[in-house]
């Protein structure tokens, strides 16, 4: 488990490339996380839900009831084209970032 | 699922959201609870373990709800650094950010709305305040629009030109005339008009290539019209055969006049206007090609003109257009010369052929306008004199009514604007009292994260929205208004048709709507800054709040009303000194007795038609008079005096060696004129009646009559005429005016009387010198009554009427003044009534104020009065307060009234932009109002029980 700022930090951005492919819901999107990262990384509902409605309200995200057969609506959210736009660019702030940080890191070793 | 939808309501807690989202985010969680719930039951959980498991996910409930709110608000969802969307952080999903502000905005007035209904009171006095604030500019605006904006109407106005002629000298003419329609200057050094020849006029239509289109006009002024009824008058106008087609007027039946039909021995044909044909004709088409009698001669009805076309000229309205050519018949005794290059009296519009630059045109006319003026026998203008001709746009050229009515709107607009800033000020303090109440409000709101940009919205879009609502009203009042407005100064100025079409055009309601806005936008920064001055803490305690809210809301709120009784003052100050104005004017001696005195026209044109003389028929009509019943004397003179109207001459000054021009006002008079006026002979006699029959005689002989009559003029000259040009011989006997030129060979006039100085044509003037001659023909009669004029009207209608002469113009000696002091009148009453208004705003402003404060300070108040303190102090601490304001305002009103007074300038009379009286007046007036404003708070200060207001927290 990381701690806490670490997911803080990460977390837009795990949302972000996670509606990139498809529309998502939200339980959804936790459980792919915490499944992705094999569970070393979990968000519960209570704190992923401020994260999507703050993506939505920056235009980031946009959020669509979705009813499928026998089911019960769900709200589904998908990548606007500015959220597209955004999630490049923190793609590669956050290559550079983490291949800065291991520079730096590695230099220590030597 | 709803049982989870329950769960999450009875947890999360949200404010300030709409409801639908409150909807949307419960049932989002309530979804997403449930199937963490199936997810951990599927996993082979028991029932009561995935239930637990789905309760894990949110424990924090508080935190939650506080973030989604945060998030909702745009400004606190500003992304964390490096992240590039701050400029669509309050874009929703898949709408363009204009829409989300929009509904923003919308929630806003919602909520503004809201807060309006829990304070009906408040509201309906502010809406009232902005109704009449905004209501009185939108009214005065659209007069100003009616009269001086609106373009006229005809086909592409901006293509017509005015042609105005300018030197540096007065022209050399035989004869001038001007009828209003553009400002004339007839004085040396800088000479102007728009009136020109009958031959220029031809030249220009003959010669001048730079137009498609002449439309030259003159006044016919009151013609006869029998053979459709009852004898009527009209106002005509002569209009040149391009006049209607230039103009691109359309006819409403019938046809138009053309080119043809100004030609000589073309029929008589005559266009009617629309008002007039639904006036006289209840808008019968089948009129059109009937004859009517125009001053007795036959002519056709050609068609009608449309109904929007009243006038070309602003406020000149015409009930039927003559061709031009036919002038000479339908003047009586018409003199060739009137119509030759030295009769200017045709004003002359032209429409601008495309392309043609006007720098171009005005060359061309500047041309031919040299040649006709400079060269011939006897030049008008010499080379030195500079003359010139200028082509004015026709739309601010035609001046009109414009002249009349440009500075009293100029003073009311600048009058109206001042009330509508108090109506702001007023507005604006009720507001501050409101912030004041709703500080928690505003508290709470900034504690949970509201930018103070967001709190000044709430607030100016409250402001806005109420003077949105305000101008609504102000609209209706308006309307109302204007109308009332429109038909006050056409009564007052003696025209109760002035053809104006004031009505609530885009132009006024883009004013109306522009000054709503920005109004809400002045009364609504005051509070909206206050109110976003809160001290957190204290404001959420409360009672601590109000406490040290006070202090700046009092001095905000003061601040205000000082303003409002400054910009009171200020229109009082003016308002005062239109009074005292209309005052002196009214207080002035005429000279002559102007009670009980009855004025009116009775027109001859018919009588001479009937080969009566006109003499005959007015000394018959002036026996008939005198013999009715409380008439004590009656006589006839060419003009009504103080009607504006003056006839002057000039002469060679009697005495003087070199050769300077004397003039002197000169009015024709029949039979016991002076004894009628009531104006005394000082020396000599009245005139006689064989002077009268000499004067018909002279005016009955044939003009082309070459043995002229070479015996002078009898003439009786006021005093002042005698003590300018006879002071040192005895006047009686004594020539003056005589001539020896072989064109105008004249005798001159021969002074057999000395009588009192009179005012002539206007009260404003100094009596200037002034000679009687005897009158020949027809005038307006003077009847003095014993009591009241009005009761013999009914017979002078039947005595003319049995004779079938048209009566006009009837009216008493104090109903003329009345006419001519139109614009003192006009400004006198509508300042003086907007000045109470601004009394009444701000007394209500300042009672506001106080109220407010006394129950503000009520425990204050209390403590006071249980430590002892008298009645008499609580009500001095009140009125004391109260009046402290209402000096300063009355201050500083009056320091910006003595400034701003100045500018009313030529409209004052006998009194001075700083006079005292008006000033101490105003000042205790104001100070009186205040304090019965400041009173009532005050007795209920008074009235505190301290117990009571102890409790009161």
């Amino acid at each position: 488990m990381f701690n806490g700022n670490l997911k803080k930090g990460s977390a837009e951005l795990l949302v972000l490339s996670l509606v990139e492919q498809r529309p998502r819901h939200g339980y959804d999107i936790g459980k792919l996380i915490e499944a992705r990262s094999r569970g070393r990384i979990q968000f519960r509902i209570g704190s992923l839900y401020p994260i999507l409605c703050r993506l939505e309200h920056r235009g980031l995200i946009a959020g669509r009831w979705v009813e499928r057969a026998g089911e019960r609506r769900r709200r589904y959210w998908r990548l606007t084209p500015f959220g597209r736009k955004c999630l490049a660019d923190q793609r590669g702030v956050w290559k550079e970032f983490v291949v800065t940080v291991n520079q730096v890191m590695r230099a220590g070793h030597v | 699922m709803s049982e989870w939808i329950a769960y999450v309501r009875a947890r999360l807690r949200l404010s300030g959201l709409r409801a639908e989202r409150e909807v949307e985010v419960v049932e989002d969680l309530a979804r997403q609870l449930e199937d963490a719930y199936a997810d951990a039951l599927a996993r082979g959980a028991a029932e009561p373990d995935a239930r637990s498991a789905a309760h894990q996910h949110i424990s924090d409930w508080q935190t939650l709800g506080r973030d989604v709110e945060r998030s909702e608000r745009w400004k606190e969802s500003r992304m964390t650094e490096g992240q590039p969307a701050v400029s669509t952080r309050n874009a929703a999903p898949g709408r363009p950010a204009l829409v989300a502000i929009g509904s923003d905005v919308l929630q806003d007035v919602i909520y503004g709305l809201r807060m309006f209904r829990k304070r009906p009171g408040v509201t309906a006095v502010s809406l009232l305040t902005l109704a009449l604030g905004i209501g009185a500019n939108t009214a005065i605006f659209s007069v100003i629009d009616a009269v001086m904006l609106r373009a006229l109407p005809v086909r592409h106005p901006d293509e017509l030109v005015l042609l105005k002629w300018t030197a540096t000298k007065r022209p050399s003419l035989h004869n001038s005339s001007s009828y209003g329609d553009c400002a004339n200057q007839f004085v040396d050094v800088r000479a102007s008009g728009c009136s020109f020849s009958h031959p220029f006029l031809s030249d220009v239509v003959a010669q001048s290539t730079s137009f498609t289109g002449v439309a030259a006009f003159a006044n016919a002024g009151q013609i006869t019209i029998t053979g459709h009824g009852a004898a009527g008058l009209a106002r005509g106008q002569y209009v040149s055969g391009g006049y209607f087609d230039t103009l691109g007027v359309q006819p409403a039946a019938g046809r138009i006049l053309h080119l043809a039909d100004d030609t000589p021995g073309a029929p008589p044909a005559i266009v009617l206007s629309h008002g007039y044909w639904q006036r006289n004709f209840a808008g019968d088409p089948q009129i059109v090609g009937q004859t009517l009698f125009v001053n007795g001669k036959p002519f056709t009805i050609a068609g009608v003109a449309e109904p929007r076309f009243t006038s070309l000229t602003p406020g000149v309205v015409r009930d039927l257009w003559i061709p031009l050519s036919f002038k000479p018949q339908l003047v009586e005794r018409f003199d060739p010369k009137n119509d030759n290059a030295y009769s200017w009296w045709i004003v002359i519009v032209a429409r601008l052929r495309p392309g043609v630059r006007t720098a171009a045109a005005q060359a061309e006319i500047v041309g031919l306008f040299r040649n006709d003026t400079l060269l011939g026998p006897k030049p008008i203008f010499r080379e030195a004199d500079n003359p010139s001709v200028l082509l004015l746009p026709a739309q601010t050229g035609l001046v009109g009514v414009r002249a009349r009515f440009s500075q009293p709107l100029d003073i009311l607009m600048a009058v109206v604007g001042a009330i509508l800033l108090i109506a702001c000020a007023n507005v604006a303090g009720l507001m501050i009292s409101r912030a004041a109440a709703r500080q928690k409000e505003m508290a709470i709101r900034l504690s949970l994260g509201a930018s103070r940009a967001r709190i000044v919205r709430q607030w100016l879009t409250e402001s806005v929205v109420l003077a949105v609502f305000g101008g609504a009203l102000a609209l209706i009042l308006a309307t109302w208004a204007s109308r009332l407005l429109a038909a006050m100064m056409g009564t007052m100025a003696g025209r109760p048709d002035l053809g104006l079409n004031i009505s609530l055009d885009a132009r006024v309601f883009a004013f109306t709507t522009s000054i709503s806005f920005l109004a809400g936008i002045l009364f609504g920064i005051a509070p909206a800054v206050r109110g976003t001055q809160v001290e957190l803490t204290p404001a959420l305690k409360d009672a601590l709040g109000r406490a040290a809210g006070a202090r700046r809301r009092l001095s905000a709120g003061g601040a205000l009303v000082v303003a409002q009784v400054a910009l009171t003052v200020v229109v009082l100050i003016g308002a005062g000194l239109l009074v005292r104005t209309l005052q002196n004017l009214r207080g002035v001696d005429a000279g002559f007795q102007t009670q009980n005195l009855l004025t009116f026209g009775i027109d001859m044109t018919l009588a001479r038609a009937r080969s009566t003389t006109a003499d005959q028929v007015s000394a018959d009509l002036q026996r008939q008079f005198s013999e009715l019943p409380g008439v004590v004397g009656v006589s006839y003179a060419e003009d009504v005096l103080l009607s504006g109207s003056s006839s002057s001459n000039s002469f060679p000054k009697p005495g003087a060696s070199d050769h300077t021009d004397g003039e002197a006002n000169r009015l024709a008079v029949g039979p016991h004129f002076f004894d009628t006026l009531r104006l005394s002979i000082r020396a000599g006699r009245d005139f006689r009646a064989d002077e009268y029959a000499a004067a018909a005689a002279r005016r009955n002989a044939p003009a082309s009559d070459g043995a002229k009559d070479m015996s002078p003029v009898p003439a009786i000259v006021n005093e002042l005429f005698v003590k300018t040009y006879f002071p040192q011989v005895d006047p009686i006997g004594q020539t003056f005016g005589a001539s020896k030129t072989p064109e105008y060979a004249f005798a001159g006039w021969v002074i057999v009387g000395i009588v009192s100085d009179a005012k002539y044509d206007d009260l404003r003037k100094e009596v200037v010198p002034t000679f009687y001659v005897p009158i020949s023909g027809a005038g307006y009669f003077a009847l003095r009554t014993a009591g009241d004029p009005a009761t013999v009207v009914s017979s002078i209608r039947a005595i003319a009427q049995r004779m079938d002469l048209p009566v006009f113009a009837v009216k008493t000696e104090t109903e003329q003044i009345d006419e001519l002091l139109y614009q003192e009148r006009l400004v006198a009453q509508l300042s003086g009534f907007f000045g109470l208004l601004a009394l009444a705003l701000a007394s209500i402003g300042l009672y506001g104020l106080l109220s407010h404060d006394v129950s503000r300070r009520t425990r204050e108040i209390g403590i006071r009065m249980a430590l002892g303190a008298p009645r008499a102090t609580v009500l001095r601490l009140v009125v004391g307060h109260g009046a402290t304001l209402a000096l300063i305002g009355a201050a500083l009103g009056t320091i910006a009234g003595v400034g701003a007074t100045r500018y009313l300038g030529s409209l004052l009379y006998g009194v001075g932009p700083a006079d005292p009286a008006t000033l101490a007046a105003v000042a205790v007036l104001l100070v009186a109002v205040s304090v019965a404003a400041c009173l009532i708070p005050a007795r209920r200060a008074t009235r505190v029980d301290p117990l009571i207001a102890l409790r009161y927290d």
